[in-house]
């Protein structure tokens, strides 16, 4: 009678599971069908290689986006992972011993979910302002502190989760602390870590808002990282946002290109994952 | 038999205060296999983890007394413990590979001391995993991943990495307790064989482990030693009564 019940419960519960697993999937099949079905008409050569035309202009492509993303994006990982690994590492080695490592810990999880277009407009007050023009700098640090505390977090855990006794083995044979780290703990973590990088790259790939208030945008192709600089999410934000039908195709265009990629770099992460923890 | 090691009046506290090591006086002797037994918490991993001061590791962990090793106390603060530590090696409980190849494993100690010829590391490699009666074993996956070898294997290239450094005593700690009984066989021949070239203390909670391996053998209680002796007059005739109740089974 019991049993029976139990099971009746477990299989609505199963179901109601089953539902809501439907659901999300649902709209992240539609996003994506949608993207891919407006986009991909939108990719040709030129929207890679030509910038843009005057607007309602035929032609034109978004190379300075593209350009000035992949700038932007280097640089944010140059900031935050260097950051990031060290920190963690502090955190999980050298750091252990103390309290304010777990305070630390902890504000880094909260500041994993801070909504990132706080961090662009700290930026923009703190740098911005003070210089008086935005500029790819900016946009570079914005995303970059985006990106510490999930790196940070990730090595914190990779590195705490290889044994004690390996370090102890090390120590045992006459390593000092820092060749222990790099030589052994590293080496055992080095997959884990990589996929905090590349989960951290994702997201920050994605972000248009802490962008608008510190890179914001630029009509012409652009390496000049003082000077704003165009990126993918604020161009599709501007131009589906214009009059244009071109423009509307071209963000379509460029919202399918940084969708692969996302979907990409995330799967590449989760894979990485999974053959660390089948080893 | 010259002495190695001289441990005078040992307290030793863990952090918190606790004191694991009570008074503990000992001459651990050269060249010889020395054993400490004894009921769990007795304190005898304690005492060998004092050796190369791995409780240094933690912090909040204290030492009183004195343990001199060729002529100096190396408990004292100004000890470099990674030069201890080039001369008293360890093996683990669990076996503890590194993330690495067999060949970087066993060379990693070698690179630390600064060597880096090529051909010299893969002599002394051979001659570390031939010492430790694997080489045959691996000597055609010396690149493979050290984690590919099976439990035992993985015990006796950690100390084909420790005897690789030509220490001058290696410390283990239950060495077998992780592996099957042939496993345990080969690494028990292999200690014999090293005897005579390096000074081994191996703490075991096999007590026919000890009889079968070891010259000396200690018996700890309650952080205390309460008797040292050759080991067959440990295992034949105890001085103590606390010791004979114990390799007679009758307690632990």
């Amino acid at each position: 009678m019991i049993l029976n019940k139990r099971k009746i419960i477990s299989s609505i519960a199963l179901f109601i599971c089953f539902l809501t697993a439907c659901w999300g999937i649902f709209w992240l099949s539609f996003i994506l069908v949608d993207v891919i079905r407006h986009g991909i008409s939108s990719i040709n050569l030129n929207l890679f290689l030509k910038d843009p035309a005057p607007p309602g202009e035929e032609g034109g492509g978004l190379r300075n986006a593209f350009v000035g993303h992949l700038l932007i994006t280097l640089f944010a990982t140059l900031i935050g992972v260097p950051i990031g690994v060290l920190g963690g590492t502090f955190l999980a080695e050298y750091g252990r011993k103390y309290n304010f490592s777990k305070i630390i810990s902890t504000l880094a999880d909260i500041m994993v979910s801070v909504p990132a277009i706080i961090i662009g407009a700290f930026i923009y007050a703190i740098i911005v302002k003070p210089f008086g023009h935005f500029s790819g700098w900016a946009g570079a640090i914005a995303l970059g502190i985006i990106m510490i505390p999930t790196v940070l977090r990730t090595t914190e855990n990779m590195l705490s989760l290889i044994p004690w006794t390996l370090r102890e083995a090390a120590f045992a044979l006459g390593a000092p602390y820092y060749k222990v780290i790099i030589q052994v703990v590293y080496r055992g973590a080095a997959t884990g870590i990589l996929t905090g990088i590349i989960l951290a790259i994702a997201r920050v790939t994605g972000e248009a808002a802490p962008l608008l208030f510190t890179a914001f945008n630029n009509n012409y192709f652009s390496l000049n990282m003082s000077e704003p600089i165009a990126s993918l999410t604020v161009t599709i934000f501007q131009y589906a946002m214009g009059p244009y039908e071109e423009w509307h195709a071209q963000a379509w265009g460029a919202a399918l290109i940084i969708t692969l990629f996302i979907l990409f770099t995330t799967i590449t992460g989760r894979l990485l994952i999974k053959r660390k923890y089948k080893e | 038999m010259t002495p190695e090691i001289e441990i005078k009046n040992l307290n030793f506290y863990y952090a918190g205060g606790i004191k694991t090591l009570k008074d503990i006086n000992m001459t651990i002797y050269k060249s010889q296999v020395t054993a400490l037994i004894g009921p769990s918490g007795c304190g005898k991993t304690t005492l060998l983890r004092c050796f190369n001061r791995m409780h240094d590791l933690y912090a909040g962990n204290r030492y009183e007394g004195e343990i001199i090793f060729q002529g100096r106390n190396i408990l004292s603060k100004d000890t470099d413990l990674i030069e201890l530590r080039s001369k008293i090696g360890m093996v683990f409980q669990k076996p503890t590979p590194f993330p690495m190849s067999i060949f970087e494993n066993i060379a990693y100690g070698l690179k630390l001391r600064g060597i880096k010829k090529r051909g010299e590391l893969r002599e002394r490699v051979e001659k570390a995993l031939k010492d430790a009666a694997l080489w045959d074993e691996v000597k055609d996956k010396l690149n493979t991943n050290a984690f590919g070898l099976s439990g035992g294997q993985q015990q006796r290239l950690c100390i084909a990495r420790a005897l690789a450094v030509e220490p001058e005593i290696i410390l283990f700690d239950e060495p077998t307790s992780a592996l099957d009984p042939i496993s345990t066989g080969k690494i028990e021949e292999l200690i014999i064989s090293l005897k005579g070239r390096v000074t081994i203390i191996i703490v075991t909670h096999n007590m026919q482990q000890a009889a079968r391996i070891s010259d000396w053998t200690g018996f700890m209680m309650l952080g205390e030693l309460i008797e040292y002796d050759k080991t067959d007059r440990i295992f034949t005739v105890p001085s103590n009564k606390l010791t004979e109740d114990y390799i007679t089974g009758r307690f632990g």
